[in-house]
């Protein structure tokens, strides 16, 4: 791949290409998570989950990276609801959620060992990217624990939909290219979060909350 | 009447940027998220909140809780919660003494309030899952008026602040899917209430079947009591001192932008549950209306005293209640005396166009009276707006200056009245008392403005009338009449 002199000469100076399109895809996440939230209204776990996870997806592929988070949220609602009766304290009920999670995710592998699942190349997704998606289990129970399952479940798609946009963006070549040798667009970035920082009007979610509004009489 | 546009209605993004953020100070939102501290100010101030029992700051106090000084009803709260997160209400115990019941008729056991102070303690309900202090406090009862709504729990009223102003209000009722807590997102229904007589308008609930949150579906009726009852024109009992109590509250706090939590006790009156430095924009949905053309109206005003910011809070946002009415009857509410546009005829609005005045109504405080039948109008009245001829060639006529019986002056217009009277103006003639004297006067056709409908009417000309319109009854049928309030 060409470079920009500029690029290059960070290259050259202690950076590594694989570093620099992680970091440019850090900005351009957090940048994504941000117009989510302020123009769309679109909650999500803060804005490290979303960028962990679409980084995670990047290593593991959408597919893999998709059934890896069903599994956790699933053995995540299963093992919360199960000990919910029993009485303890929220972090064991935590530590005792990823042990659960372990066992999940060991007897998913060996599952789809004996059964393909058309899913045959997991054996080759980093573990660290695996362990990435699993903290959404975290994310996920103590929103579960103060909030409906409801709430959580919205909460948890919505992030995992930034994710796959974010994924998305962050793997496409063109992209990547374009930014590594046009740096100058974080600054872009930066303050295009400004002006969305400033941005007073309605959220797309809000003129879906208030639209019995507008049909009703008004006397201003 | 114009409908609420979008730009009317107040989104997070414009109520962080421009109502939080500058009106509300970190040191005044501090005192807000912390509910001791609040409870600490609001008591200075002599307003009521509902009594501290006890607070448990560490795990040790908690070991050490004389469980039997505890009532058999009371609250458990995180003294800095969200959203009535970690809130568990109990009415009583079992008949064992083992156990404390909860709304929805489930018990805990003594081990299952400790863990869950512990967990209150551990910050798992907090703001930034921060250490925090339980708080155990009394459990406010009802007051019946608001109980025959709810399902179990508190309701409260919720009073939104903004400059010394009472800007928007809503009462929140528990159900059974709310499990009694007065939390909209867990289901309570939210009662909008008009601002200058306690009066509640629409209600909506958050819909259990949609997918997307906050998604409102309007109401009429609760929903899960034996019996169901209309939830709308419902009047909050004290509602002056519940405004009053708001406002205190915002100036004790120091937040410019505030949303007070009140409930009313059955036996202590109005008591401050909370104080919210971010209150939630549900509110306009319960209101159908938005807060952003209030808050706007509301900004900048010089409110001298909190009697002041009442009144400006009545006239500048009052009157949901007549809305709703018509909503629902399909019927305007007319105020007693209204103000009402009052069409110039014709040929005097040409006069006045020529003369350069921009003249072709006024609008009259007109009376309505539903104990006449036909609407009477001053002759003063008619000349200015273009019936001198009319009134000048009824003067002119003779005609027997009273009658003695109705019936005579009946037989006079049948017989004479069509001979004599003779003008393009005057439609006919009708017998009317004046001063205990049966008079026959002129009948004119005028068009007013009533409410937004535009109508032409017919008008006794008469002088003995208070004011210089008078509509009867033959033109008010499909209004109500408001007869608390002169005009808006």
């Amino acid at each position: 791949m060409e470079y920009s002199p500029f690029t290059t000469w960070l290259l050259n100076h202690g950076l590594s290409s694989q570093t620099l399109e992680l970091l440019i895809a850090i900005a351009i996440l957090a940048t994504i998570v941000s117009f989510a939230r302020y123009l769309f209204g679109t909650k999500s776990y803060g804005v490290y989950a979303p960028i962990i996870l679409a980084i995670a997806y990047s290593y593991t592929g959408l597919k893999y990276g998709l059934v890896i988070t069903a599994v956790v949220i699933a053995t995540s609602l299963l093992s919360y609801s199960m000990l919910k009766k029993i009485r303890m304290h929220y972090i064991t009920r935590i530590a005792i959620n990823y042990c659960i999670l372990t066992i999940s995710l060991i007897l998913f592998f060996v599952l789809i060992n004996r059964f393909v699942l058309t899913l045959d190349n997991l054996q080759n997704i980093p573990p660290l990217a695996m362990i990435s998606i699993a903290a959404l289990g975290d994310f996920f129970t103590k929103q579960y624990v103060k909030k409906s399952l409801k709430a959580s479940m919205l909460i948890v798609f919505s992030t995992i939909a930034i994710s796959t946009i974010g994924w998305y963006v962050i793997t496409r070549d063109v992209i990547s290219t374009y930014f590594s040798n046009n740096l100058w667009i974080i600054p872009v970035l930066i303050l295009a979060n400004i002006a969305v920082g400033q941005f007073k009007g309605l959220r797309v979610k809000d003129f879906f909350r208030f639209r019995s509004i507008t049909g009703s009489k008004e006397n201003a | 009447m114009l409908r609420t546009r979008f730009k009317d209605i107040l989104g997070l993004n414009r109520r962080n940027q421009e109502y939080i953020r500058p009106y509300n100070p970190p040191s005044a939102k501090r005192i807000a998220d912390n509910k001791i501290l609040t409870k600490r100010i609001l008591r200075k101030e002599g307003i009521k909140t509902p009594e501290v029992y006890k607070l448990i700051r560490t795990k040790k106090q908690l070991e050490f809780l004389d469980w039997d000084s505890l009532p058999k009803s009371f609250v458990i709260k995180p003294n800095k919660g969200t959203g009535g997160n970690g809130i568990i209400i109990f009415y009583g115990k079992t008949k064992s003494g083992d156990a404390w019941i909860r709304p929805n008729g489930q018990t805990m056991s003594q081990r299952d309030i400790v863990l869950h102070i512990e967990n209150i303690l551990e910050g798992r309900f907090s703001m930034g899952s921060k250490k925090d202090i339980a708080i155990l406090e009394e459990r406010v009862k009802t007051d019946p008026l608001l109980k025959q709504y709810s399902y179990k729990g508190v309701p409260d009223i919720r009073i939104i602040c903004f400059n010394k102003i009472p800007i928007m209000a809503m009462t929140r009722l528990p159900t059974k899917r709310s499990n009694g807590t007065a939390n909209l997102h867990s289901g309570a229904i939210c009662t909008g209430i008009d601002i200058a007589t306690g009066i509640t308008t629409y209600s909506m609930h958050m819909s259990p079947t949609a997918i997307m949150s906050d998604t409102y579906e309007l109401l009429d009726k609760t929903i899960d009591l034996k019996q169901n009852k209309i939830l709308s024109g419902i009047q909050i009992p004290d509602w002056n001192n519940l405004l009053e109590i708001a406002l205190k509250c915002q100036k004790a706090i120091g937040l410019g932008y505030i949303g007070v939590d009140i409930a009313l006790d059955r036996d202590k009156g109005p008591v401050v549950f909370e104080v919210n430095a971010r209150p939630g924009l549900g509110i306009q949905v319960a209101n159908q209306t938005g807060l952003r053309w209030r808050l706007e109206k509301a900004r900048g005003l010089d409110v001298k005293s909190i009697k002041h910011g009442i009144r400006l809070g009545k006239n500048l946002f009052g009157g949901e209640i007549e809305e709703s009415i018509e909503s629902i009857s399909g019927r305007k509410v007319l105020n007693i005396v209204e103000r009402v546009s009052v069409y110039h005829k014709p040929a005097v609005s040409m006069r006045k166009r020529k003369q350069k005045i921009k003249v072709d109504k006024e609008i009259i405080n007109t009376f309505m009276d539903t104990g006449v039948l036909t609407s009477r109008m001053t002759s003063s009245l008619a000349n200015r707006i273009g019936f001198t001829d009319a009134t000048k060639y009824f003067k002119s006529i003779e005609m027997p200056s009273n009658f003695s019986t109705l019936k005579d002056a009946q037989d006079y217009i049948d017989t004479q009245g069509k001979e004599i009277v003779k003008h393009e103006d005057i439609l006919r003639l009708a017998k009317v008392v004046e001063d205990g004297k049966i008079n026959i006067r002129p009948v004119i056709r005028i068009t007013v403005k009533m409410l937004g409908d535009v109508k032409d009417i017919e008008v006794v000309i008469t002088n003995d009338i208070i004011y210089p319109l008078v509509i009867g009854r033959s033109e008010l049928s499909g209004y109500l009449i408001d007869t608390t309030k002169t005009f808006k």
